[in-house]
């Protein structure tokens, strides 16, 4: 077995390790509250949101504009902190972390795919790719063999000294994934990743979400649109702060949500209050 | 190191992204770098070319005329103030100015020489031997005038350079030829060493005869001479012989030192007045420079702080995926560093370059610590031009960044 697929096989599956802690969720959010000042008024954009996501599941969390789910993606990607609630991302209390323990998380525990992209302009996709790895301190060596591994995975193997410009949407958006899957996270959060792509590049992108939840990884999508929210093992619905809804649901194509995961998980509190 | 390395490598590749507003940047530390080198160079080398003027009028002299700066104070009398041969040989006796090495009358006059048809206008000295030593002139070939010349009024010069190229084809040999100084014929003993045209004057535009022969033939008999060059014995004891000279020319004409009818230049204060006087035209022309260069780095940190603006995105991009403000500011500070140490190391290149040429009439003469201060002052700059900017993009809020259009 060469390195790289050695890699490869780390870069689709969680390590078995964190698999025996199924009965820790990745995310654990309770009561959550982010209000902000407009104009000297106070807006609730969240009003005690609680969910609770297993490893391996695959959400979407919907919602209309306005009604809170980018708040709750920011509280979610260590972003923005919540105005009141509790939020605990693999174990770990957020609330307690200082700037760089925070980027330090959000580094090793979440890969980001954003609805613009986001590739640094004028950087290769290797070097997006390996961006992050540059962060966390990995050797040059291993970021490298990652890095390609990663961009092989997401089909862009033949892509890797091109720049972002040089890129269609899809395959830019595919370097993203391939840069939020590179440090192995325990959450993948993509923000409406479909959101600027066409049908065609959007079915490839979610098949690609649907090999990587196949094998384990846990995915948080935001997104509006129910048809991109149908390859979700779950959906979350979000209205004026706060979750009206919490499905199981069978996925859109053939790549079923792997027994015994998500069955038992209870429906969210707010659901039942609704 | 390696995340030293690849910042620097990361940093090239944000300045290559625009690399003409980089380069105009640059150009800003460019112009202020060049402009320090080069004029504290022309400050250096106009200093340089007085204190060789200063020089060139001799060793150790102290330089007597007529006209006392206190002469018209009192108004009521007017005596006989020459400076005549009487105080030529009182200031010559050891006992009375023990710190005076020579004393040597001038008369100085000007001329037009012609030998056949070549002609040329240059001043005529008339003087003693001692004079061509006080004055720092050496006899290139032939000999210097004489005593027995002064004695018998002989006719004879020893000529300066430019004169003798002027009066005589290049290959002759003036040497026993005579020349027509106005109406009268001198022949040349002496060829003087060419001191170079530094300066104003030409010291190599010049004619020394015994003064006997010159009060004959050019300026009528006087008992009076135009001045008195003195030579001292030492730099040290200068001083010492200014105050001796005084005296003995203050008891000569029955007056007091403050009262002196004559003005006595000290090489010695010349020079140093002059050396700080043309320190402080440097010092003005660094302080010129040093605007110059902090308007360079007005323009690294204003192309900074567009560059935090404009990459604002970037920069959420890169705290969301886990830069910490440290890696984000330093990535900046190298960027700023990068800019303004090139445009220093360009902005030495060219002002040494600069250096070469002639300058307002002015050679300029590199100071040797101008460069390291000017790159230093480049490196610094760019720390502190980059130092709000980079702090800036540092505290960026992820979440604002992202947002940002």
């Amino acid at each position: 077995m060469t390195s790289s697929s050695v890699i490869t096989t780390d870069l689709l599956h969680n390590d078995q390790a964190a698999i025996r802690l199924d009965a820790m969720p990745i995310i654990a959010l309770s009561n959550i509250v982010k209000s902000y000042q407009m104009g000297g008024i106070e807006v609730l954009a969240t009003r005690g949101v609680s969910l609770t996501v297993a490893k391996g599941e695959f959400v979407a969390i919907m919602g209309a504009s306005g009604s809170g789910k980018s708040t709750l993606m920011n509280v979610i990607g260590c972003l923005d902190f919540p105005t009141s609630g509790h939020y605990r991302l693999d174990g770990v209390n957020i609330r307690s972390l200082d700037d760089r323990a925070l980027s330090r998380i959000r580094n090793k525990k979440i890969g980001f795919v954003f609805q613009g992209f986001n590739l640094i302009p004028r950087m290769s996709a290797l070097q997006n790719v390996e961006l992050p790895m540059a962060y966390t301190g990995l050797k040059p060596q291993e970021r490298r063999e990652r890095a390609i591994a990663a961009l092989r995975l997401v089909g862009l193997g033949d892509r890797l000294q091109h720049f972002s410009n040089e890129l269609s949407g899809g395959q830019q958006q595919r370097v993203s994934v391939a840069r939020a899957i590179s440090t192995n996270p325990a959450l993948i959060l993509a923000d409406e990743p479909t959101g600027n792509l066409d049908s065609k590049s959007s079915n490839e992108l979610m098949a690609l979400f649907t090999e990587l939840h196949a094998h384990g990884r846990t995915i948080v999508m935001i997104t509006h649109e129910p048809d991109i929210a149908g390859y979700a093992s779950r959906v979350v619905e979000l209205r004026d702060g706060m979750i009206i809804r919490d499905n199981l649901q069978n996925t859109n194509v053939a790549a079923p949500p792997r027994a015994g995961q998500s069955e038992n998980i209870p429906l969210n509190r707010a659901d039942s209050e609704h | 190191m390696t995340t030293l390395l690849s910042n620097l490598l990361m940093a090239v590749r944000g300045i290559g992204s625009n690399w003409l507003r980089t380069l105009l940047t640059m150009l800003g530390v460019l112009i202020g770098v060049a402009s320090v080198i080069v004029l504290l160079a022309i400050g250096t080398g106009s200093s340089q070319s007085i204190e060789n003027s200063i020089q060139s009028l001799g060793s150790n002299t102290l330089t007597v005329f007529s006209g006392g700066s206190s002469a018209s104070s009192s108004g009521t009398q007017i005596r006989n103030t020459n400076l005549n041969s009487a105080s030529v040989s009182l200031i010559s006796n050891p006992n009375n100015a023990p710190d005076v090495l020579s004393v040597s009358p001038v008369i100085s006059t000007s001329v037009t020489a012609t030998n056949g048809a070549s002609s040329t206008t240059t001043s005529v000295i008339g003087s003693t031997p001692s004079y061509l030593v006080a004055s720092n002139y050496t006899v290139s070939a032939g000999r210097s005038i004489s005593h027995a010349d002064v004695v018998n009024h002989a006719q004879v010069i020893d000529i300066g350079a430019s004169v003798a190229s002027s009066l005589f084809a290049t290959g002759s040999d003036p040497l026993g030829q005579q020349v027509e100084l106005g109406s009268a014929r001198f022949t040349v003993v002496g060829l003087l060493a060419s001191k170079g045209s530094s300066g104003l004057t030409n010291a190599d535009a010049v004619a020394i005869a015994p003064y006997t022969a010159v009060q004959d033939q050019l300026t009528g008999e006087s008992q009076s001479f135009s001045e008195l060059l003195i030579q001292g014995k030492s730099a040290s004891t200068l001083t010492l012989a200014q105050s001796e000279v005084e005296s003995i020319l203050a008891a000569q004409n029955d007056t007091t030192v403050a009262d002196l009818p004559f003005t006595v230049l000290n090489q010695a204060s010349l020079l140093s007045t002059a050396t700080s006087s043309s320190k402080t035209f440097t010092a003005l022309l660094g302080w010129v420079a040093a605007v110059s260069l902090l308007v360079g780095a007005i323009g690294v940190m204003n192309i900074m702080l567009v560059t935090v603006t404009e990459r604002t995105r970037e920069i959420g991009i890169r705290k969301a995926i886990g830069a910490r403000k440290s890696v984000v500011l330093t990535q900046f500070l190298i960027e700023s560093t990068v800019i303004s140490f090139l445009g220093g190391v360009l902005g030495a290149v060219t002002g040494i370059v600069i250096s070469h040429f002639t300058i307002a009439g002015v050679k300029p003469v590199l100071a040797s610590y101008s460069i390291p201060l000017a790159l230093g002052v480049a490196l610094t700059v760019g720390i502190v031009a980059g130092l709000y900017p980079a702090y800036r993009a540092a505290s960026l809020r992820p979440i604002e960044a992202l947002r940002y259009e």
